[in-house]
């Protein structure tokens, strides 16, 4: 019968036929066999009812094919596709079903993979933005910044180019368009009554043009205006002047001049840094210009076609000429014989040390979605297994191998999309925790916000997760051993028990090699609390403000003024000592200049290049900064000139080797005055705690001359065990004595401190998080794959306890074999770990990147967890009762 | 899109869930009160054209609940969104023009 209605069949078209065929057999013998169940007549007559159903429907179809399959079509493409869509669509729905029915698997994989594929996802958010996104200005690939280096001179490493660098690049370079010379600093803005020390640009006018900037409104400085203009940031128009169009033309005090303000740059323009304010003009002109004055930040406009290399090779030419063109003492011309211009990609420059952490951590988070997807895949694979029979059925009647790959496949999909739309709600509330504990020097931070291309990255993570978990299994389940039907399916195979054992031992490896980043960098962290900086920042509380009054026009006035206020400060109670300095370490920086002894001869390269300031009050008591010889300030150096200065220990030692500095003096480069050493204080690092100690002079408030400077606003410190409590009193004390003026820079050091080492802390900080998510993740596989394992072979288990095996064996059994793959996966990890520990070097401190401890330490650690992970599911095995392991079969 | 009737019917079969092609047939005998009853190759030619027209789809699942037919496990249909959107279509259209027919036959029988 069957075989007459396959002879049938076969007047169907060969891809109906292939498709429905079988199944048209099938359907017509059922009829028939129920109608036998009547009688031999209704199941002959139920026969040819078929048969003549089958020619009909044959000749129809192959008039009007209603089917039409893929390999058999040429033209339909359209029809394919919707073919292929609604298979696939079926097969979707089909895991849709699948993960219904399992929810404790379903919320296990999908969890895992939303924890892993969210923090790739915030990561990358802020990585693309932050790192990837170019410069917001015109062709930003051919911006670069130059610098110089001279080896074999007396500047070390790399240095700013000096100003008459600036001038022959732009006049003479054909592969530089534009150049400018940028610099950044604070000083004060007053605008009304209000003071404050904000940062500022001091930018050539070809800055603009440079970079192809353009003002949101008003116009860009020219020659013609010098330096009496200034340009705003788009922040301080609308902070300050509520983004009233009428301030253009208006003149305010700026770094200490009054300046007009002509033009507002649009939001965007944030340059050199994040957080500029305002930009001022910086003139250059070579009549006068004194060479070697180095220390300039130069960016330049490439022209199109050219690249670094070439850039490089002409300035280096072009600097060539400098001491012909400008003059300049022998050390100088020296020095350009040596010099190399040094031309990187802007952007670069910009983003410093943060477009490394941010990399590193989204390695990070690469490494923890790896070990996510292998932790998956595994289930995945138990599952596999578990279904092995139901797969062979599948296959024995003809479902195809690429059938069965797709419906693996599907799965694994289903579940990573959907651990992808939780991934992204997840990121959305990551996001915030991770910019408030981003550094504060991240530049461009500000402007990170989930984007389209977040969503983009998190899809294209979620297919790729789906295929890397769905992989494996698919590919276990496509070939299903069709002889272990005939066993009913048990026993383990050794092959797919390499399998898993090697993804728990890559996953291991992993795991221990971002502990280990993560272990090198606590090192780096606890050695940098531990650096001594030359000034304790425990209970030191400082501020500054900017008083405005008729009688402070000189330095002693200036000085006069501050001693009072000190006294104040003084009588506050908890107060131990208060001080003042003009620059605070940690939150400022000093001058450079260059001093000599009186030994040393004059001249423009003479004497060594120090950094200077002005100190008053207890401040070297107040920091805790040591007075190594002499005395510190006494209030009559300050009142009036008597010449006197405080030095640090280097500064000592660089102007006055191997002699007693005390009592002797120096003299500060373009100045007709000398100045007597009255003291030698501990150095100290100003910018950090990286920072090589400052060969620092101080001078009292009355300045070098009485009239050349006037200290208008120092930072002040109170040394207090109030020191997070007494502000609002500072700020009544600051009322009385000068309404006008605003508090401001108001710090505790230890926060201050805390601000310094915020890039560390950061990386520390979230390489921490990952990387003990990575450890539980690593725990957790070795967790299922153990317990899989003894779930297997409880009957191999039974027999051996019932052939006198202890279950102190039987546990040693299982978590040797645990142990194995750890141990295997601990040997590779540490091997990467080698490797790979080498991108922290640039951040790590007081430690190696292979810190034998450190590895060590970790290596124990992952071994531990690996232990107690595998000791869980081996007192499993320990309790199996052998008559019910034998029983249950 | 208009659909036969017998297309109709095996829509209305897939409407509780997938089926197995020979469970269709039984049902649609059932629903349509034994005036249809498909044989094999029509009832085929009927799926062929729904999937083609992606009304139905194919699926390689177990049964939903359905009493499994030893040899016929291997393939089963369900109803794709658009498939259930033309039953209700359908279903609309087929009210209303039954609607039609009552009201029609009921002024016939008031004249009468």
């Amino acid at each position: 019968m069957r075989t007459l209605l396959r002879v049938l069949v076969r007047l169907f078209p060969p891809s109906f036929r292939s498709h429905f065929g079988a199944a048209i057999v099938e359907h017509a013998a059922l009829d028939c066999e129920r109608d036998l169940a009547r009688g031999r007549l209704p199941a002959l007559r139920s026969l040819l009812l078929s048969a003549f159903d089958i020619g009909r429907s044959a000749l129809s179809e192959r008039l009007r094919p209603s089917w039409v399959d893929v390999p058999f079509e040429k033209e339909g493409t359209a029809m394919r596709s919707s073919f292929t869509l609604e298979s696939g669509g079926a097969d979707l729905r089909h895991a849709l079903r699948t993960l219904r029915r399992t929810p404790g698997f379903t919320a296990t994989v999908v969890g895992t993979l939303a924890l892993a594929i969210g923090t790739i996802a915030s990561v990358f958010t802020v990585l693309d933005r932050v790192v990837i996104a170019p410069l917001p200005y015109g062709h930003p690939e051919r911006l670069v910044f130059v610098a110089a280096e001279a080896p074999g001179s007396e500047m070390t490493g790399e240095f700013g180019p000096a100003a008459e660098f600036y001038l022959q690049y732009k006049e003479a370079s054909r592969r530089l368009e534009d150049v400018a010379i940028y610099a950044s600093f604070t000083n004060s803005l007053r605008v009304g009554d209000r003071v404050e020390r904000v940062r500022m640009g001091a930018v050539t006018n070809s800055l603009y043009s440079t970079l192809g900037a353009r003002p949101q409104l008003g116009r860009l400085p020219v020659a013609a205006d010098e330096d009496r203009v200034a340009v705003i940031s788009d922040a301080l128009w609308r902070t300050w002047f509520g983004a009233d169009p009428s301030v253009l033309g208006r003149s305010y005090e700026m770094a200490g001049a009054s300046r007009t303000i002509i033009g507002v740059m649009r939001p965007e323009f944030q340059f050199p840094s994040d957080g500029t304010l305002l930009w001022v003009v910086a003139q250059v002109r070579a009549e006068g210009l004194q060479t070697g004055r180095f220390g300039y930040n130069l960016v330049g406009r490439m022209a199109p076609g050219t690249d670094r290399e070439a850039v490089a090779a002409e300035l280096t030419a072009l600097a060539r000429g400098l001491p012909r063109r400008f003059g300049g003492s022998p050390g100088y011309a020296r020095l350009i014989e040596r010099h190399r211009a040094v031309v990187r990609p802007l952007l670069d420059e910009m983003l410093g040390p943060a477009a490394r952490s941010l990399w590193i951590l989204f390695a990070a988070a690469a490494i923890v979605l790896l070990i996510a997807c292998v932790n998956v895949a595994n289930l995945f694979m138990v599952r596999v297994e578990a279904r092995h029979r139901d797969l062979a059925v599948r296959r024995a009647i003809g479902a195809s191998r690429a059938q069965l790959v797709r419906l693996q496949m599907a799965e694994a999909l289903v579940a990573a999309l959907l651990g992808g739309a939780l991934a992204v709600a997840l990121a959305g509330l990551s996001l915030p925790v991770l910019l408030r504990a981003a550094p504060a020097g991240v530049p461009r931070l500000a402007e990170v916000t989930l984007s389209g291309r977040t969503l983009l990255f998190t899809l294209l993570a979620a297919l790729l997760s789906g295929l890397l978990c769905g992989g494996a299994a698919a590919w276990r389940g496509a070939s299903p051993n069709l002889a272990r039907l005939r066993e009913g399916g048990r026993g383990s195979t050794g092959r797919r028990r390499l399998g898993r054992d090697g993804l728990v031992a890559a996953q291991t490896a992993m795991a221990l090699v971002l502990l280990i980043g993560a272990g090198l960098l606590m090192r780096s962290f606890l050695a940098l609390r531990s650096v001594d900086p030359g000034y304790d920042t425990r209970d030191v509380f400082t501020f500054q403000f900017a008083p405005e009054q008729a009688g402070l026009k000189d330095g002693p006035s200036w000085a006069r003024f501050h001693l009072d206020f000190l006294a104040r400060l003084a009588a506050l109670p908890g107060v131990t000592s208060v001080g003042i300095v003009e620059n605070v370490p940690l939150d400022e920086g000093t001058r450079d200049d260059r001093f000599r002894s009186e030994e040393m001869p004059d001249g423009p390269d003479a004497g060594r290049p120090l950094t200077w300031t002005f100190a008053a009050g207890d401040y070297f008591r107040t920091m805790a900064i040591d007075v190594l010889d002499g005395r510190p300030f006494e209030t009559a150096d300050h009142l009036s000139v008597h010449g006197n200065v405080v030095i640090s220990r280097s500064a000592a030692k660089l102007l006055f080797p191997g002699q007693r500095a005390v009592g002797r003096r120096l003299q500060q480069q373009g100045q007709k005055d000398w100045h007597t050493v009255v003291g030698v204080v501990e150095d100290v690092m100003q910018y950090g705690f990286r920072d090589t100690p400052q060969a620092l002079v101080y001078y009292p408030l009355a300045g070098p001359t009485p009239t050349s400077w006037s200290v208008t606003t120092p930072a002040y410190v109170i040394k207090t065990p109030r020191a997070e409590a007494i502000a609002p009193e500072v700020r009544t004390l600051i009322r009385q004595v000068a309404p006008e003026a605003p508090m401001y820079r108001a710090y505790t050091m230890a926060a201050l401190a805390a601000r310094s080492m915020v890039a560390l802390s950061f990386t520390l900080l979230t390489l921490g998080v990952v990387s003990a998510l990575a450890l539980f993740l690593g725990a957790l596989g070795l967790y299922g794959v153990l317990s899989v394992v003894v779930a297997e072979r409880t009957r191999e288990i039974g027999v051996r306890m019932a052939l006198g095996a202890t279950a102190a064996a039987v546990r040693r059994m299982v978590v040797a074999q645990g142990a194995r793959v750890v141990a295997l996966g601990v040997a590779i990890g540490l091997v990467t770990a080698f490797v790979a520990t080498r991108a922290l070097s640039g951040m790590l401190f007081g430690v190696a990147a292979f810190d034998g401890p450190t590895f060590a330490a970790m290596a124990s650690l992952m071994l531990v967890i690996g232990g107690l992970a595998a000791y869980v599911p081996a007192r499993r095995a320990s309790r199996v009762d052998p008559c019910e392991s034998l029983r249950s079969d | 899109m208009g659909t036969s009737l017998l297309e109709f019917h095996v829509l209305l079969a897939l409407a509780g869930g997938a089926l197995h092609g020979y469970a269709i047939a039984e049902r649609v005998a059932a629903e349509s009160g034994g005036t249809l009853a498909p044989r094999a190759g029509s009832l085929y030619r009927v799926i062929a054209r729904l999937i083609r027209e992606g009304l139905v789809a194919e699926s390689e699942g177990e049964a939903e609940a359905e009493i499994p037919h030893p040899g016929l496990a291997r393939r089963y249909y369900a109803l794709t969104a658009a498939g259930r959107r033309t039953l209700g279509e359908e279903a609309r259209r087929l009210k209303q023009a039954a609607a039609a027919a009552e009201k029609r036959l009921g002024l016939a029988r008031g004249r009468s």
